[in-house]
């Protein structure tokens, strides 16, 4: 059983998160909340997002697991005003979901769960730096990188304490670094990996501008991007493997 | 098996040049393949699905560009994978020329093993790529793509990147298959043969004959739903018919496309002769069958398009239905198509229960006919028995007059032979032959038409591949060069100036008034006066006319 209420700006910002990485995605339905983990197709980027009961209007289940294609639901999600309300609701003999917004009724064909890719295990990470920054220079980054290559080195200078970025192109090259006063926080520690801009850029897109971004970042490892969604009641996390360092 | 290995042995196998070492080194292969067995043989010959069945990778070669360049590492795009193309002049070289695997994975550390691609991961990756459907979806098989190419070797790659555009270039084909499985199975090559007739399914075959031996072999038989590949014809004469056989069936020709109908009580599924699912495009073919089968059936025919008062319409019309995915209903409006059914290689006993079905593949042709016959009312095309020359020129001329391409001979006790040309059947043109020809390259044209391939170099199939015999210019209109540089641009392999390299994807059917030696073109021969009759959409590049038939029409001029 699966009967809730949520507003439509919560329930795009749960979606995108994750549809930035995968197309479709097993929803598991707990008591406090959804819970969702996917990789994308080869293995490099992942997310892991919670949202809880308290994010809904209302939110009634007894558990359960179902199978969504995301950019089906994007679409029905993207007819509501990010102020309305939609209305889920499972039927568990036909294993459709039925969505209603403002008298617009949807019946969405649910997938089996079991023919979506597995769900990833969380690799154990103990990264030596955090850096916490606005949602927004994230994107200055990415952005001006793209510009000039397809990879971007983030790394932490842990004797000026200083966050960089470094984006090496063919013939031109894109630096940035942000000390400790530019950013809401900062453990130095040390910090240089290389990773790939098709992936951060859409992991980008999901991050919102005024979202507080913690980052967590060591040598040659996994980069962790972690930030909240639907006040405070989502948490999601993106994880991201490096690309070794040629030189 | 590690994919490792299988590109060692496919390594190993594309060095040899005998035909008996080849066979010799694949037959070890397959004996080694244990339970990937059915995927290693599909592997071999550049396939990751059995020929009857309709699924496809659907990656063109550009997006396979596209994952090999992200895998190859910082700043390489896709077009510098094409100009080393232009250089290697093979897909399977450039692959192997980049180091892959700067890319980690996250397995890398999760303390799970991220280690070596196995023959079954590629599979069932290659699987999803085909399953990736709709909005997105591109992305997805990129993507897909990369994680394999990213954990590959170089020699994995050059194998990888091959299997994925479907061309292994490492000389097994099918006679191969078939005898290496002979060999490593111990079982009779005509019982591999026959079952790979009757299933289509090169994996199947294997394991049968690996597993059961020939008695399993022999148990197979065929089903419906599995297309299995049309019986073909030669071109022949009435004198020599009537000389081999004494009396031959003759059929009317028609100007159709060849479609196979398997019904299995319930519902009716339609396969092209390339065994492309055709169901969709032909509701009144399906509606027909459906009301008039009592039985379980599978029955080889021709579709053709008549007019509102069902007079035959030319071929072109029919191939508009067979491509037609949208507005279906609206097609029909504008042409009908109807079955005319001339064969019957399986059929349930009427009366009996729905499991007593019997394969006819091994009854004469008489036989068949007459089953065919109880079978359906209408939808049979018409036939005759006829012993004297004089009888059939009738035959022809009468339907000539009607509007139908001419007709066919065949031999009344003949079997049916899936896949064979054989000499059993026998078409009689009266007019110019016309070659099925793969468009291997192409030019842009100038001015006005600069933004539309034009000039297109066919080919005929050599045992190596394909060699060009022309240049087809004329006989397209405007509109249909639009629609063919459509059709074309996907299979862009490289550009040179205004000069295109296609892979060979799309056949023309091209009229020609003769057949010249010829030093200008590889496969020595040139065709004079080549026009463009149309596409045949019904026909694949490895369904396209061989050198031989030209060697053999050029000497029979």
């Amino acid at each position: 059983m699966f009967n809730a209420i949520v507003s439509a700006d919560t329930l795009q910002a749960t979606l995108d998160s994750v549809s930035v990485l995968v197309e479709e995605c097993k929803i598991h339905l707990e008591e406090d909340g959804l819970e969702i983990r996917a990789v994308d197709p080869a293995n490099v980027g992942m997310v892991d997002l919670s949202l809880s009961a308290s994010a809904f209007e209302s939110y009634e289940t007894d558990g359960g697991l179902i199978g969504v294609n995301l950019s089906r639901l994007e679409d029905i999600a993207g007819m509501a005003d990010a102020d309305q309300l939609i209305h889920l609701e499972l039927d568990e003999e036909t294993r459709k979901l039925h969505i209603a917004i403002d008298g617009l009724e949807y019946t969405l064909a649910l997938i089996n769960p079991d023919s979506i890719r597995q769900e990833p295990d969380l690799p154990d990470l103990d990264l030596p730096a955090q850096i916490v920054l606005e949602g927004r220079d994230i994107d200055r980054a990415v952005k001006a990188s793209d510009m000039v290559s397809d990879h971007i080195e983030l790394g932490v200078d842990d004797t000026d304490d200083l966050f960089y970025v470094d984006a090496e192109g063919d013939t031109d090259d894109v630096h940035l670094e942000l000390t400790a006063e530019d950013l809401i926080d900062l453990t130095a520690g040390p910090a240089s990996s290389l990773f790939s801009l098709d992936y951060l850029k859409d992991m980008n897109k999901a991050i919102p501008s005024d979202a507080e971004v913690t980052v967590d970042l060591g040598e040659e490892f996994p980069v962790k991007l972690h930030f909240e969604i639907a006040e405070g009641q989502g948490q999601v996390t993106y994880m991201l493997a490096p690309r070794v360092q040629s030189d | 098996m590690d994919f490792a290995a299988f590109a060692d042995r496919a390594g190993e196998i594309d060095a040899e040049s005998a035909d008996t070492a080849v066979t010799e080194r694949v037959s070890v292969l397959l004996a080694d393949a244990g339970s990937e067995l059915p995927t290693v043989v599909r592997f071999l010959q550049g396939r990751v699905f059995p020929a009857h069945d309709s699924r496809t990778l659907d990656i063109g070669p550009a997006l396979c560009y596209e994952a090999i360049a992200r895998a190859a590492g910082q700043n390489v795009t896709a077009e510098d994978v094409e100009s080393r193309l232009a250089d290697r002049g093979e897909i399977g070289a450039v692959a192997a020329s980049y180091e892959f695997g700067g890319q980690q994975g996250l397995g890398a550390f999760t303390g799970g093993d991220d280690g070596g691609l196995t023959v079954a991961e590629v599979d069932s990756t290659l699987r999803d790529v085909a399953a990736a459907e709709g909005d997105g979806s591109q992305d997805t098989k990129r993507d897909l793509l990369f994680g394999l190419f990213n954990r590959s070797s170089p020699a994995e790659a050059r194998y990888l990147a091959r299997l994925v555009l479907g061309e292994m270039r490492i000389g097994v084909g099918g006679g191969t298959v078939r005898d290496a499985v002979s060999e490593a199975f111990d079982v009779p090559v005509d019982a591999v043969e026959r079952a790979l007739q009757v299933t289509n399914d090169y994996g199947l075959v294997a394991e049968v004959a690996r597993e059961d031996g020939t008695d399993g072999l022999g148990e197979l038989r065929l089903e419906i739903g599995r297309p299995v590949q049309a019986m073909l014809a030669q071109t022949g004469t009435v004198t020599g018919a009537l000389e081999d056989w004494e009396t031959a069936a003759v059929e009317i020709k028609y100007d159709g496309a060849r479609v196979q109908v398997h019904y299995d009580g319930d519902d009716v599924r339609l396969f092209s002769r390339n065994m492309e699912e055709v169901t969709e495009p032909l509701p009144e073919v399906v509606t027909f069958v459906e009301r008039e089968l009592d039985v379980p059936a599978i029955l080889d025919g021709e579709v053709v398009a008549v007019d509102e008062d069902g007079e035959p319409l030319p071929f072109q019309e029919v191939l508009r239905r067979f491509r037609r995915k949208h507005d279906v209903a609206k097609a029909r409006e504008d042409v009908e198509v109807r079955l005319q059914a001339f064969d019957c290689l399986h059929a349930g006993v009427p009366g009996s229960d729905a499991e007593s079905v019997e394969d006819l593949l091994d009854a004469p042709l008489r036989e068949r006919r007459q089953r065919l016959e109880t079978l359906l009312d209408a939808g049979v095309s018409e036939w005759w028995l006829a012993e004297d020359a004089e009888e059939i020129e009738a035959i022809e001329a009468e339907a000539l007059q009607s509007g139908h391409e001419g007709i066919m001979l065949k031999d009344p006790e003949s079997t049916y032979s899936p896949g064979r040309r054989g000499k059993h059947w026998r078409k009689r043109k009266p007019d110019v032959e016309t070659l099925d020809l793969v468009v291997t390259g192409a030019e842009w044209g100038e001015g006005r038409r600069a933004e539309l391939l034009g000039t297109f170099e066919v080919s005929v199939r050599t045992p190596d591949g394909y060699a060009p015999v022309g240049n087809v210019a004329t006989g397209i209109t405007d509109e249909q060069l639009e629609s063919l540089t459509e059709r074309l641009e996907p299979h862009v392999r490289s550009e040179d100036g205004v000069a295109v390299d296609l892979e060979p994807a799309v056949v023309f059917e091209v009229g020609y008034e003769e057949l010249q030696t010829s030093s200008t073109y590889e496969s020595g021969y040139a065709l004079r006066f080549p026009r463009f009759l149309g596409v045949r959409e019904d026909k694949g590049p490895d369904d396209a006319d061989t050198l031989e038939r030209v060697e053999r029409l050029a000497a029979e001029q």
